[in-house]
């Protein structure tokens, strides 16, 4: 037996006994059957304690052969016939399509498997950062950190020839502005939101761009290959996701050792103006508040040191810089302060719960940092902190 | 037999030959070749890694079929053209000529009326996948169209197209 056959047997399957879920995730490629007994073996002994339904997570199984396929699915089978108590729910992803298509032919033969496809609906907040209000938003902001962005960047690993990620990309602006800028020789740039990306394929299509490869995919659980990238961007998302050390983990994964994780993130709390700070602080905080009733950590940029840390980056680089209004024409802050109030106060607060009276008291803090944005001796500010840590070699 | 004009133009993309005897020396060639192919072939798609992903997962599965079913002399050769949303794999590789009858059936099999229910019905029953409902599991869940082309009587060309371009988006 060579090297190669014995190292590469990069497939998991996992039963977690309290969710009743039996995940299988990578690369499942046997040549025979007996190569992959032993999680054969585990999804066998999962039905065994199992009782009414079990989960079968394909959700992370970037491929599998027609022999692993018929593998599984015998054992599934088989449990349905001998076992009328047990129900199965296989869950697939909806990026990787094929799972699904070969997974639903189970549904056909016994009725007691079903298949789901998993989507956006897992994520406590991804219903609101998936929306399309979120568009001219997130150009407007792109627009101002690359003010301060561009001088940043090269302390961080991005240099012209690099192969970088910009994952969670959204609209994709960023990446067009750091292709024009940096000529990095591959981009590819990621996202969750199929009509983001709709809006980015054709503004790159106007432009005549053709090298971005935009492409959809869940970050938490990427297709990419390990060790790819040299350079891999994060912005502004990390503190949208419940789990921020999962998506970091896929971000230092796909990252090259020796190469470089960069994120942006907010401190909500800290967005100032003047005059009137404190109806503006007021607001501000409970933005923080509001972000967390969704599982969602708008106060994370701080914390960025030590979740790059913790996720086992070195030589880790933290600064901080302040979009104001000041930076170019102050309506363009003032248009980011009115999306926010339009998807905070309007939906977010409203899907909450919220009472009349607060959204009005939460909506008067916006509209006073607009204020201020806009008065000709105010002073408006949104702070971020961007860092980067190196995946040791 | 159609003119050959009113074949579509299929442009060649990439074209990959090696000796049969190493290709069968390790069972990894067929992920290596078909994770490498699916890789450079997809850059210019709308989704390029969610293409890669699809397009390798069908050719892994040719490559199989040839690893188990060919023998060891001469080459195999993988060349992928391109037509609008189309890919086409053409797979040749030696096997011995008793073979041939073998294959004409099996992918005669994909056109049938009753492919879905043959297909069905391995899944419920068979062990193992045979080569034949690999090409059949290919017809069903990556639509592919089958067919062969044979010129000698010691190898076997499958020439595959795939409509993943409307599939993946
Ligand atoms: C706050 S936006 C930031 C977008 C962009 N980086 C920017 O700075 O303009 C967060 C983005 O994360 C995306 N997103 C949310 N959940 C995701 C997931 N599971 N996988 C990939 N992207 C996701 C959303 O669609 C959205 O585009």
């Amino acid at each position: 037996m060579n090297i190669a056959t014995t190292l590469s047997t990069p497939h998991q399957a996992v039963y977690d006994p309290n969710s009743q879920e039996f995940s299988v995730a990578g690369v499942i490629r046997p040549r025979s059957v007996d190569e992959i007994a032993p999680s054969l073996s585990a999804l066998r002994q999962a039905i065994e304690v199992a009782r009414g339904v079990l989960y079968i997570n394909v959700k992370r199984l970037v491929q599998m052969n027609n022999t692993a396929f018929h593998a599984f699915s015998r054992v599934i089978l088989d449990a349905c016939r001998s076992r009328s108590d047990i129900r199965f729910v296989v869950v697939t992803s909806s990026v990787v399509g094929w799972t699904e298509r070969m997974f639903r032919h189970l549904s056909r033969i016994e009725p007691q498997v079903t298949v789901e496809v998993y989507d956006s609906k897992f994520y406590p907040g991804q219903s609101f950062v998936e929306d399309t209000s979120f568009i001219p938003i997130l150009r407007t902001q792109t627009k101002m950190t690359w003010r301060h962005e561009r001088a940043i960047l090269p302390r961080h690993g991005m240099r012209p020839g690099i192969h970088m990620a910009d994952i969670c990309c959204g609209i994709g602006d960023f990446a067009v502005l750091v292709r024009k800028e940096f000529q990095p020789a591959r981009i590819v740039a990621l996202d969750h939101s199929r009509a983001s990306l709709a809006y980015a394929r054709n503004v790159a299509a106007d432009f005549g761009i053709v090298d971005i490869e935009y492409s959809y995919g869940d970050a938490s659980e990427m297709l990419l290959e390990d060790d790819q990238f040299d350079l891999v961007t994060c912005r502004h998302s990390l503190q949208i996701f419940n789990q921020p050390h999962v998506l970091l983990k896929e971000l230092y994964r796909i990252c090259k050792p020796g190469g470089r994780v960069y994120i942006t993130n907010e401190k909500n709390s800290h967005c100032l103006g003047e005059p009137r700070s404190q109806s503006i602080q007021w607001t501000y905080n409970e933005v923080a508040k509001l972000f967390s009733h969704f599982e969602m950590d708008v106060e994370l940029g701080p914390k960025s040191r030590r979740f790059l840390a913790d996720a086992g980056f070195e030589d880790i680089r933290v600064e901080s810089f302040m979009v104001t209004n000041l930076d170019g024409d102050p309506q363009d802050f003032a248009d980011i302060i009115t999306a926010w109030e339009n998807v905070y106060a309007g939906e977010m607060a409203v899907k909450r719960g919220d009472p009349p009276e607060f959204i009005e008291r939460f909506r008067q803090g916006f509209r006073d940092h607009i204020f201020a944005a806009l008065h000709p001796k105010g002073y408006a500010g949104w702070p971020i902190w961007a860092a980067s840590g190196r995946k040791p070699l | 037999m159609h003119a050959a004009a009113a074949e579509p133009a299929f442009e060649p993309l990439i074209r990959l030959e090696m000796e049969m005897e190493t290709f069968l020396s390790d069972w990894q060639h067929c992920d290596y070749l078909s994770s490498f192919l699916a890789r450079m072939i997809s850059h210019n798609r709308t989704d390029p890694v969610r293409h890669a992903n699809f397009f390798s997962s069908a050719l892994n599965e040719l490559l199989e079929v040839s690893f188990r079913g060919g023998s060891s002399g001469g080459r195999i050769g993988c060349t992928v053209y391109r037509q609008g949303e189309l890919e086409r794999v053409k797979l040749s590789f030696p096997c011995p000529p008793g073979q041939h009858d073998f294959y004409r059936e099996a992918v005669s099999k994909t056109r049938k009326g009753d492919a879905y229910a043959r297909y069905l019905d391995a899944v419920s029953t068979a062990l193992a996948p045979t080569r034949e409902i690999v090409l059949l599991d290919l017809a069903i869940n990556f639509e592919a169209e089958i067919s062969l082309e044979e010129e000698a009587s010691s190898s076997i060309t499958l020439v595959v197209d795939l409509p993943l371009g409307g599939i993946v988006s």
